[in-house]
């Protein structure tokens, strides 16, 4: 039965690394993706909500049971809940049903043999993992996890170890599976789009904290912060210094300081909010890349040490160096919570 | 669940038992050693400390030890080295069997070394006795220098290749072994140093100078004859320091080649062409296993045809002879000795996976415990074993009979080779991917079906080669045999003795069965289960 997850105040020191304080909560049958680039302690967090962490403050609850705070830690196998390692973690010496069968006592031959089939392992179910490519590997540690029927599926980057040919394959199978038994899911990824195509719901972490949390399409549509903007919109997030009176100066000019907001702001550049101009001196980029897009060609350029990207129609060649104007209002942004008062 | 069941839970009953073990088998002799040393008669002042470091005898059998250790080591490393360089990754004729066949000596104890050579050669100076015991450790140094080649990634060797050119190449390659090489040395290096069996064995070849594994067997015979208190006990305390020193030694060159990175998948070297030194070449292999095991072979052979009885003309009728009088008077010290060897293989591996899994995962320290007994000279540790259950009245009373019983013996030898089952194994665990055990506990099984399905399988290859090694091992044991009064009874101890008394031709018998017996349990797998005997390196 799917159960919802809630996470109060959890804390891990570890070393000059702290993770937390982080609350969030997942609804039963919920998706949530836990995003953030590497070293930001998503796996972390994982392992503290499967139980393979002890944490040092805060409360974990998997349904209605406290699962761990300061004083209490229950065993990962007494959770009730599915973990999908990063790169499979099978056991070399078993074979996909004897996985399935060991990970899950009460299964049947034949109920393990039809989520071999469901996961397009049929043909696999006596080849030891060796024997299979990434891919493959990882549908057989997506079956195990499911194979006890857990209440919640823990996912920790699933895509990472399989090649571009085999992801949408996986994706769509993690999608129909969850779908099916109406799984809660919590997924760990750097990947925006692994994140996007798995979960209805984001946090994303940055060195051990909580910089934004909520709706995926809220955060995509309209994000709290740069380093949001940055993460999952690819946005250059250029900085700021304070100019003569409430203004802003960018490499694009003086602008007013957004009203009701102090401290660190970057000038949030989405891809289209530049322009390539003919003439100009300040700011100018160097074209990276060319590529064919829907309208026109996508253009990449190197500004300062920001990525910025537009389109056009006949850009200049590669390694040119081009004048920038912006289009439109331009957008500031803290560069996460609490960087701006 | 309180902390108290948490310790004594089933699961961990194992490496209880297992540090139980350690500790009244290990930690308590050589503790108890060292309480002498400090509740002695003299007490544990400087004065004292200093009187033992004058010890002029002492101090030259220190360095006599020392100079043997660094000169055998040399001629291990010359023979054991050239062997793997030669034959591993190369196109020498016939490389591919020669190879795997480094480990092969590593059967033929010591002791029939020196016979063999001593039969053919007049043997009493320092330098032969370097050069067999150089030729008896090299298997040490052959087999850790294959490991390191075939664990090399050929990539990249061809990446320095192609870089630096063949010579530079080649020199990336042997800095790449060099933590297999020196683990190697120091083996050959302690194994030299521990020898009492070997120099004693010279000794009535004319030998004029001693060894300090050589001393401290002296002074302890001699304990009935009136030696004083701090005579007796100057040479084995003294020794302590000594012993802690190799201890670390050796845990640092094994821990250093555990550490190695796990080079995964890898691909092989390149076949590097050894060019107008291919055939020469076959002179290193050829040296290496004629000295290690052809040669003391064919003095075996020659003395059951009957070469020792000058009397009597060397044939097969002899040979029939000598085997009869073999089963008549040696056969069962040749059991003995096999169930004693297969007894301690199976208590070692059984000991050393529990202790491994936490010395890997938990307590690195114990890696540290689990060495010390193969720095110490076999006869210390035979010594310090007797003090302990014997001379100490208290533990005597417990233990009544154990003392002269089989299962002192298998103790006293399982605590000798613990080390290189526990290192073997600790070394593979660190191997073992850790998410996959993790996997492992999120699955609602007991602890003990997890251990039995998914621990331990990934570690039986190694497990298997663990208990090979130390049933080599303790069949080929002599040390230890001289000082446990129930090992005395053992093949090799007996054989040692035999020869002295011109029982050269069952002897010879008696030895080729217990070489054959050393080859045929490695070689089971590959006739079974076609499993490459290159595996057990």
């Amino acid at each position: 039965m799917n159960q919802s997850v809630a996470v109060h105040d959890l804390s891990l020191p570890r070393g000059a690394f702290r993770l937390g304080p982080l609350s969030f909560t997942v609804p039963a049958g919920g998706r949530l993706a836990v995003v953030g680039p590497s070293g930001s302690g998503k796996t972390t967090l994982l392992r503290c909500l499967a139980g393979l962490e002890r944490i040092a403050a805060g409360t974990i609850r998997i349904g209605d049971r406290l699962v761990a705070d300061a004083h209490t830690h229950v065993p990962p196998d007494r959770r009730g809940l599915g973990l999908v390692f990063q790169d499979g973690a099978l056991w070399p010496q078993m074979t996909a049903l004897q996985h399935l069968r060991f990970a899950a006592p009460g299964l049947s031959r034949d109920a393990a043999q039809q989520l071999l089939h469901r996961a397009g392992l049929a043909a696999h179910a006596n080849d030891k993992p060796a024997t299979m490519s990434g891919g493959e590997a990882q549908r057989l540690g997506l079956c195990r996890a499911l194979a006890p029927a857990p209440g919640v599926l823990l996912l920790d980057e699933p895509l990472r170890s399989v090649d571009v040919h085999q992801r949408d394959g996986l994706v769509l199978l993690l999608r129909t599976l969850a779908d099916e038994r109406n799984l809660t899911t919590i997924l760990v990824t750097h990947d925006r789009d692994e994140a996007l195509a798995l979960a209805t719901d984001l946090v994303v972490l940055r060195d051990g904290q909580l910089v934004e949390q909520g709706p995926a399409r809220q955060l995509l549509r309209q994000p709290a912060t740069a380093f949001t903007a940055a993460f999952l919109l690819g946005a250059a997030c250029l900085p700021t210094t304070a100019a003569s009176g409430d203004r802003l100066a960018t490499p694009f000019g003086e602008f007013a300081r957004p009203a009701g907001v102090d401290g660190d702001l970057r000038l949030v550049l989405l891809p289209g909010d530049v322009q390539l101009t003919g003439s100009g001196t300040t700011p100018t980029g160097r074209i990276l890349t060319v590529l064919p897009g829907e309208r026109g060609l996508r253009v990449r350029l190197a500004l300062g040490d920001q990525i910025v990207e537009t389109t056009a129609d006949d850009p200049p060649p590669i390694g040119a160096e081009v004048a920038l104007a912006l289009c439109g209002t331009p957008r500031f942004l803290p560069w996460q919570q609490g960087s701006a008062s | 669940m309180s902390r108290l069941a948490r310790i004594a839970s089933p699961s961990r009953l194992p490496l209880l038992a297992a540090l139980a073990f350690l500790a009244a088998f290990v930690l308590l002799p050589l503790g108890g050693l060292a309480a002498a040393t400090v509740f002695g008669p003299d007490g544990f002042t400087l004065e004292a400390w200093r009187a033992l470091a004058e010890d002029q005898n002492a101090l030259t059998q220190l360095s006599a030890s020392l100079q043997l250790g660094l000169a055998a080591t040399t001629v291990s490393l010359l023979l054991g080295g050239l062997h793997a360089w030669v034959t591993i990754g190369r196109d020498l004729p016939g490389g591919a069997w020669l190879g795997p066949l480094g480990i092969a000596p590593l059967v033929v104890p010591p002791i029939f070394v020196a016979m063999g050579f001593a039969d053919l050669a007049s043997v009493s100076g320092f330098w032969p006795c370097a050069l067999l015991l150089g030729v008896a450790h090299a298997p040490f140094v052959a087999v850790l220098a294959a490991r390191g080649l075939r664990s090399v990634d050929g990539r990249a060797y061809e990446a320095a290749w192609l870089l630096r050119g063949r010579p530079r190449a080649e020199r990336w390659l042997l800095r790449a072994i060099a933590p297999e090489l020196l683990a190697g040395c120091l083996l050959a290096f302690l194994f030299t140093l521990a020898d009492h069996g070997v120099p004693e064995f010279l000794t009535v070849k004319g030998k004029t100078w001693h060894t300090y594994a050589e001393g401290l067997f002296s002074r302890w015979s001699r304990r009935a004859v009136g030696t004083t208190f701090a005579e007796l006990q100057s040479p084995i305390t003294a020794a302590l320091p000594f012993v802690a020193g190799l201890g670390c030694l050796l845990w640092a060159a094994l821990r250093l080649r555990a550490a190695a990175p796990d080079r995964g998948v890898v691909r092989p070297l390149p076949l590097r062409p050894l060019g107008a030194w291919r055939w020469p070449a076959l002179l290193a292999p050829a040296v290496y296993l004629a000295a290690g095991i052809g040669l003391p072979v064919f003095v075996l052979v020659r003395w059951v045809l009957g070469s020792a009885q000058r009397l009597e003309p060397m044939s097969l009728h002899y040979a029939q002879q000598s085997f009869h009088k073999a089963m008549d008077q040696g056969l069962p010290d040749l059991l003995h000795s096999l169930w004693l060897a297969l007894g301690v293989a199976v208590f070692v591996v059984l000991l050393a996976l529990p202790l491994a899994r936490a010395s890997a995962r938990r307590w690195p320290v114990l890696d540290l415990l689990c060495a010390l007994p193969a720095a110490i000279p076999a006869i210390l540790l035979g010594i310090a074993l007797v003090r302990s259950f014997h001379d100490e009245a208290l533990l005597r009373r417990l233990g009544g009979d154990f003392y002269a019983g089989w299962g002192f013996a298998l103790c006293g030898y399982a605590a000798r080779f613990l080390p290189f089952a526990a290192l073997t194994l600790s070394a593979q665990v660190r191997r073992q991917s850790i998410a996959a055990e993790e996997a492992g506990a999120l699955v609602r099984r007991s602890p003990v079906t997890r251990a039995l399905r998914l621990h331990l399988p990934p570690l039986l290859p190694a497990t298997w080669t663990a208990g090979v090694l130390v049933f080599v091992l303790a069949l080929r044991e002599l040390d230890l045999a001289v000082v446990l009064p129930a090992a005395n009874a053992t093949a090799v101890r007996r054989l040692a003795n035999a020869v002295h008394f011109q029982h050269e031709d069952w002897s010879g018998v008696i030895a080729l069965l217990l070489l054959s017996l050393a080859v045929l349990l490695p070689l089971l797998p590959s006739l079974l289960a076609g499993r490459r005997l290159a595996s057990l390196s």
